[in-house]
């Protein structure tokens, strides 16, 4: 996929992006609403957290959702800027990456079908700390922020099953912050396979070595190194940026109790998973 | 505890900025908060267990720390008079995913999970100033993961320390290197290392169990940049 040119080295930070700027250039906004369309059909919710909604909110949501199509390597929001909408993935992955000084990048959470990306707008943070970027395209339903918000301050439903998603998320973030001193890099690249596995359809992923690179806060060279150390395991096939799993049971041995202990907390806390 | 002694005890210089975010005629459902003194090392629930009190630092201090291997432990936050232990039951399900420590003894103000929830569910600014500070706390554990994959020991004991200098308001408390070792999740040799480092700079000094600091300036300059980012989203949400 030729994704990569959203990411370019080397140039100098447009005026005001400061630290952000030196190693990456923002791609243009999401796409605008012509290419994005109404939920058709009543029965189209294919995230979690839309699914457990009463029926009584879906049907006042619905005249304001979109389904909008997301592309690989797409920035949804930056740290420090105001968010419009929420997102909730339905086939795509989004990865939270938290961006230091120097423009290098690590992950700091996952989010997919299972979850909302945009969550600190409900926290009344107004503002994000950390970059939203989509690391599997595919498609996500989109909701206009004023209106989450104005359910949220309810205390109803909505506002329970948010902050359970909350509590989730916090739980990913600590066992992230354990995983980046303890762990090894190819078994934080098993975790995240495996993360992503469980919230897509099948066992491929396209990915970019850039976006991994930035993922996993290393250079291309490490996100080499640490997938051919999977590949001549036999547990995956990689070639520049498409994986496809090979050995699934492998992965789970191979990696940390991280993704267990994520695992776990997400279905303690989290609605069923949505039938297929 | 009557409403005007939780209110003078919330208001104070020393009180809890959760609480003191709430305003005076939503006061009187909190009338069960109870003072209490914490001592070093408590344990107020375990990673699994269920919470039965939220609390709110006074001028005590609390470590926030997940288990690795079952063994090791890290910590992943830490909670002052800025916010809450306990945030778990009310975002969740009850149960704690991670294990709070006391690690400054000191004054807290502690209410039963149950009702505290309750009113959780009925008091909006109580609620929003909640979210505020689970915010920042957000922020705070996305930072320490960012620390943990790029700064070096020197840097990131240098950002610990201040962190604990600003909830405890002291230039001194205990601490063993050991304890600090299950902080940062380094072997004792790597903090030793760094505490050495930050020594021989002048900008502390220990000795049998107590750690003092004599440049928080130098301290700050030694530190990582991680340190000022959490602390300008925490001065943020005070308003």
């Amino acid at each position: 996929m030729l994704c990569s040119a959203w990411y370019i080295r080397g140039v100098p930070a447009p005026p005001g992006l400061g630290y952000l700027g030196r190693r990456t250039i923002l791609p243009p906004p999401p796409p605008p609403s012509t290419e994005a369309h109404r939920i058709a059909s009543p029965d189209s919710r294919d995230n979690r957290l839309l699914d457990a909604l009463p029926a009584a909110v879906w049907e006042r949501w619905k005249p304001h959702l979109e389904i909008v199509p997301l592309r690989l390597g797409q920035v949804l929001y930056e740290s420090g800027t105001t968010l419009s909408h929420v997102y909730f993935p339905t086939t795509t992955i989004v990865s939270l990456l938290y961006v230091t000084e120097n423009g290098e990048s690590a992950e700091i959470s996952i989010v997919g079908n299972e979850g909302i990306v945009g969550i600190s707008l409900f926290m009344g943070g107004e503002s994000t700390t950390s970059r939203a970027v989509v690391q599997s395209a595919g498609q996500a339903i989109r909701l206009k922020a004023q209106i989450l918000k104005d359910e949220f301050n309810q205390s109803g439903p909505v506002l329970h099953l948010l902050l359970r998603y909350t509590q989730a998320l916090i739980t990913q973030m600590s066992q992230t912050a354990v995983c980046n001193r303890h762990h090894t890099l190819d078994q934080q690249l098993c975790r995240w396979l495996l993360l992503s596995l469980d919230r897509l359809q099948g066992l491929d992923l396209v990915m970019t070595q850039e976006l991994m690179a930035n993922m996993l806060g290393v250079r291309r060279e490490g996100v080499t190194e640490s997938a051919s150390k999977l590949q001549r395991a036999g547990l995956i096939r990689y070639t520049r940026g498409h994986i496809s799993v090979l050995d699934r049971a492998g992965l789970e041995r191979r990696t940390c109790e991280c993704y267990a202990a994520v695992k776990k907390e997400y279905a303690r806390l989290l609605p069923e998973e949505v039938a297929t | 505890m009557t409403q005007t002694q939780v209110k003078r005890l919330a208001g104070q210089s020393l009180g809890n900025q959760v609480l003191a975010a709430v305003p005076a005629k939503h006061y009187g459902r909190l009338n069960e908060l109870e003072p209490v003194t914490l001592k070093f090392g408590q344990i107020l629930y375990e990673a699994g267990g269920i919470i039965r009190y939220v609390y709110f630092p006074l001028d005590c201090l609390i470590s926030l720390l997940t288990a690795v291997d079952k063994r090791r432990t890290l910590e992943v936050g830490m909670v002052g008079k800025e916010g809450m232990t306990g945030m778990p039951f009310i975002l969740g399900m009850g149960v704690s995913g991670v294990r709070a420590l006391v690690q400054g003894a000191g004054r807290a103000l502690r209410m039963r999970a149950a009702p505290f929830r309750l009113e959780f569910d009925r008091n909006q600014p109580l609620r929003q100033a909640l979210f505020r500070y689970t915010y920042a706390l957000m922020a705070q554990i996305s930072q320490t993961a960012a620390c943990n994959r790029f700064h070096e020991a020197e840097a990131r004991l240098a950002r610990w320390l201040l962190m604990t200098r600003e909830r405890v308001a002291s230039d001194e408390f205990p601490l063993t290197h050991e304890f600090l070792a299950h902080m940062l999740g380094l072997r004792r040799e790597g903090i030793t290392e760094a505490a050495s480092a930050l020594k021989r700079r002048g900008l502390i000094d220990y000795r049998r169990g107590k750690i003092q600091i004599l440049d928080a300036k130098g301290l700050k300059a030694a530190a990582c940049s991680c340190y000022q980012i959490v602390k300008t989203v925490y001065d943020r949400i005070q308003r």
